[in-house]
């Protein structure tokens, strides 16, 4: 198992930093996922003040990325680490970063959330986004079991998924076009909606962000733009070289 | 061992036996060492070919039979099968066991998570994997709150406080509710016991849902009700259905009391979340419910307003507010007009407490524990006399419960009853100087 590499360490005082660190990335996706799944609660069922509170809570994602920013500086300063360890750390710092945005996306359609509260429900009660959001959200948790379990395959399999999330984005996008032109007067709703289903789609670019961050951790190697058929080959390669 | 000492016996007797055989077979032949010593050469070469047969069938014992073998070589050899066999059975009967153990707690309708001191992961059964979506080969020895990262749960992991569980929403879409409870056992060792509440939560969130709907639903037409029989009341001509008419106001009156408690109550329940709020000023809202009290067509003669502090509290001012109106409305009900009633704000290193203190009738001690209940009545007849509702307790009882305090009764019969609601330290904060006072 690849989570036992960071139980061989000389120093176990680095062993334990490094877990703890690694905790923390945990928690914050903990704290995200639950204000991504808020937010889209909150604009299904007309919530108000569920969306207004998400969007007050995210400094609190926002504190855990600066307090684990700190840490991983304090480690590679002090502990100056290498090969795996080097690569956990670096995958880490740029893990949160993209969790921070997520929780930023989650802020966002809190706030529309609110506003679109007060307005006229439309007939098929935004299933679409339900729909959108239920795959992004699975993508996001997913991801950071991905990350918890050292799975670089599962990894992978949700990075495919972030196709499926283009495709609904664009079909939600052409519907929102056609409602704009039919009765102008729900314009302002279609372009809200639109906001809240871009920001889905950032969260899914966003999970697939951190899959690779976990491929990278696993097996060192970066598989940013890279087609992901080219990435399956080389995983089959391995597999089939142990 | 008695057979032990005879066959010891026989083998010595057989060995002499067989020596003199040989000494005298070589005194026929001209030597007796020499005879001595084939006899010796012989007895050895046989005591080796049973060795190896008894090595033999140790190395293949599963599948060879025993060796036949004569004298001390065949008792060896039973005794050898003899353990052996009671080796096997102990082994079988502890594997059966062990398997079964295993089987029942997979057949658990509970979930359980063995964890050791570092929150790892030892062991789960079938339904906790299930629960939450573990799967065996690759999560044993991984976190258990790096896989379930609930803030909830965490946060509940970390507290050390394990007596009540936790309820956690596990799936944001799938509306499943799990409810999580640590148990410690051994030394370090915890379980985690996971329970399926979906049906309860879901339950309780429709209880709440109808309660609300139905007191909803029930207002508009008791306003148009209210409204006629106000007309009609008003209309000097009635007659003898003067006094029916004005009863039935009194009682639709108290039916939009209650109501209207309901519908406060279902919204102080609806959400669990404890509120963040704004700052409240505790001495301004004593002063007005002292003047709503002497508003009122009978009230106790004295009403007194002791403020011992001027910090002021945190919360939401609306909830508070109904929570201190209603205690000092139930005091100002049962305190007879010659009685005197005491209200208190003050603070210590616990938080901060509000008190109201009456000398009414007071409530004898079996009542007490259920006063908080919806509807709950000491004396049936007096309290509709009065015209409560039977909520407002609960109403107080939600809104501090909201706010993470407590509702304190301290009361006895024909002594007065003293109602003190204790709020946590985070909820109290000093006054700013720009509050009015």
């Amino acid at each position: 198992m690849e989570t036992a590499d960071l139980s061989h360490h000389i120093s176990r005082r680095f062993n334990e930093d490094l877990e703890r660190v690694r905790n923390k990335v945990l928690t914050m996706g903990g704290m995200v996922e639950q204000q991504l799944a808020n937010a889209v609660m909150a604009l299904i069922e007309g919530d108000s003040n569920l969306g207004v509170q998400v969007a007050r809570d995210d400094f609190k994602v926002n504190g855990m990325e600066v307090s684990i920013d700190e840490e991983c500086q304090k480690i590679l300063a002090t502990r100056a680490p290498a090969a795996g360890d080097l690569r956990v750390i670096v995958s880490i710092i740029k893990t949160i970063t993209d969790l921070e945005r997520i929780g930023d996306e989650g802020e966002k359609i809190g706030y529309i959330a609110s506003r679109l509260a007060t307005m006229e429900r439309p007939a098929d009660k935004y299933r679409e986004i339900k729909h959108l959001g239920r795959i992004v959200s699975e993508m996001v948790h997913q991801a950071l079991d991905a990350f918890a379990r050292m799975d670089a395959e599962a990894a992978l399999r949700v990075a495919r998924q972030d196709r499926v999330v283009d495709e609904e984005y664009e079909s939600i996008q052409r519907q929102c076009i056609t409602f704009m032109m039919e009765d102008p007067r729900s314009i302002r709703r279609a372009l809200d909606v639109m906001w809240v289903v871009r920001a889905l789609e950032r969260v899914g670019d966003h999970a697939k962000n951190i899959c690779e961050y976990v491929y990278y951790m696993v097996y060192g190697k970066d598989i940013r733009h890279t087609r992901l058929e080219d990435v399956e080959r080389d995983l089959r390669d391995r597999a089939s070289g142990v | 061992m008695n057979s032990g000492t005879t066959a010891f016996v026989y083998v010595t007797v057989r060995i002499l036996v067989a020596l003199a055989l040989g000494a005298a077979a070589g005194w026929f032949a001209g030597s007796v060492s020499a005879g001595i010593s084939a006899t010796f050469a012989l007895y050895l070469a046989w005591n080796l070919w049973q060795l190896r047969e008894l090595w033999y069938w140790l190395q293949h014992r599963s599948v060879a039979d025993p060796p036949d073998a004569v004298g001390l070589w065949g008792d060896v050899v039973a005794q050898v099968v003899r353990l052996h066999r009671r080796k096997r059975f102990h082994k079988e009967r502890l594997t059966r066991l062990f398997r079964e153990l295993r089987r029942s707690t997979a057949a658990m309708p509970d979930g359980v998570v063995m964890l050791d001191p570092q929150d790892e992961i030892v062991w789960f059964n079938r339904k906790a994997g299930e629960l939450l979506a573990l799967s065996r080969r690759a999560d044993l020895g991984l976190r258990i709150d790096n896989l379930v990262r609930q803030p909830d749960f965490v946060q509940y992991l970390r507290s050390g406080q394990y007596s009540l569980p936790v309820i956690v929403r596990v799936d944001s879409h799938a509306e499943r509710y799990v409810a999580f409870q640590l148990i410690s056992y051994g030394e370090d060792q915890r379980l985690l016991m996971l329970r399926d509440v979906t049906r309860e939560v879901r339950l309780e969130q429709m209880r709440k849902d109808f309660v609300a709907n139905a007191s909803h639903e029930l207002r508009s037409p008791l306003t148009v009700v209210a409204g006629y029989l106000e007309t009609f009341g008003a209309d000097p001509g009635l007659g003898e259905l003067a006094a029916p008419v004005a009863e039935m106001r009194r009682q639709t009156d108290r039916m939009t009391r209650i109501i209207e408690d309901l519908l406060e109550l279902s919204r102080f329940e609806a959400n669990d979340a404890p509120i963040q709020g704004a700052p409240i000023d505790v001495a301004g809202m004593a002063a007005l419910l002292r003047k709503d009290v002497l508003a009122r067509p009978t009230h106790p003669r004295q009403v007194e307003v002791s403020i011992e502090s001027t910090a002021g509290l945190l919360g939401d001012e609306a909830m508070v507010q109904s929570a201190f109106s209603n205690l000092v409305d139930n005091a100002a009900k049962y305190t007879p007009p010659e009685g005197s009633m005491l209200i208190r704000w003050w603070t210590d290193e616990e938080g901060g407490h509000f008190s109201v203190r009456d000398t009414g009738p007071g409530i004898s001690s079996a009542h007490i524990p259920r006063l908080t209940e919806r509807f709950y009545r000491v004396d049936p007849g007096r309290s509709r006399e009065t015209g409560g509702s039977g909520l407002g307790l609960a109403i107080v009882k939600h809104a501090l419960h909201r706010h993470g305090a407590h509702l304190e009764i301290d009361s006895s019969e024909g002594r007065g009853s003293t109602f003190t609601c204790h709020f946590p330290l985070e909820r109290v904060i000093e006054r700013r100087v720009a509050a009015t006072g």
